[in-house]
């Protein structure tokens, strides 16, 4: 089966989460999908993150963006775990 | 409207100048004039903190503090409005943050104070790392995120 073309997404990481990753950023493979979408895709390239993706939002052109929201290629992306500023 | 200038960065990586925010917000209209200023503590429980290293997704928590500056003039009707958070290493008993307004009536200003501090709390990128004076570092992230786009999307 012919693989569809792909780009990668780089997806920014904070706090704890970069903590995780071991890096600021991780890119993953993406030709385009939902946020809920995206959260699949990270959980599976790096399995470590996911108990606190799971309590963590997800911010497109800085906005948190819903589950259903579409994330082109090329957006910037940040995943934000709960804040814990002030 | 007054000829106010705008306010200076809201983020800064030097100690918090709550002062200097106060004379912002200054205004001979306002009758009340209120500063908070949040300190880190030196003690949570039975950990003694060293200090706390603040992080934040910068262009979105300014962006995040200006709209929520926005919607506390709006909603309690202020006068003026200023916010400072320091980010990076802020040793225990220096203050990490700084909310100066002033309003027509003392009641609207503490009304606001405590409004932003939740919402400032629940919303704005910004992460606090507990350094313990025995060494030991730990991210806090409290709760879940996950509500999020409903309370803090575009409205």
């Amino acid at each position: 089966m012919p693989v569809p073309p792909s780009s990668t997404l780089t997806v920014a990481l904070f706090a704890g989460m970069a903590e995780l990753a071991g890096a600021r950023s991780v890119a993953v493979a993406w030709s385009g999908g939902s946020v809920a979408d995206l959260r699949r895709v990270l959980g599976v390239a790096h399995p470590k993150l996911i108990p606190l993706l799971q309590r963590s939002a997800v911010a497109v052109a800085g906005q948190y963006a819903a589950d259903t929201q579409q994330v082109a290629t090329g957006s910037e992306v940040a995943i934000i775990p709960p804040v814990s500023g002030g | 409207m007054s000829s106010r200038p705008p306010q200076p960065e809201m983020l800064v990586r030097r100690s918090v100048d709550g002062q200097r925010l106060l004379e912002h917000v200054a205004d001979q209209d306002a009758g009340a004039n209120i500063l908070f200023v949040g300190t880190t503590r030196r003690t949570t429980g039975s950990e003694r903190t060293a200090g706390l290293d603040y992080e934040a997704y910068e262009p979105m928590a300014v962006a995040a503090l200006e709209r929520l500056k926005v919607e506390a003039l709006e909603r309690f009707a202020l006068t003026s409005c200023a916010i400072e958070h320091r980010l990076g290493w802020v040793p225990a008993g220096e203050a990490s943050i700084a909310v100066a307004l002033s309003a027509p009536h003392r009641r609207e200003a503490f009304a606001a104070v405590e409004w932003l501090m939740e919402r400032i709390k629940a919303e704005v990128p910004i992460w606090k790392c507990e350094a313990g004076e025995n060494g030991a570092r730990h991210w806090v992230h409290p709760g879940d995120m996950r509500g999020a786009a409903a309370a803090g999307g575009p409205s």
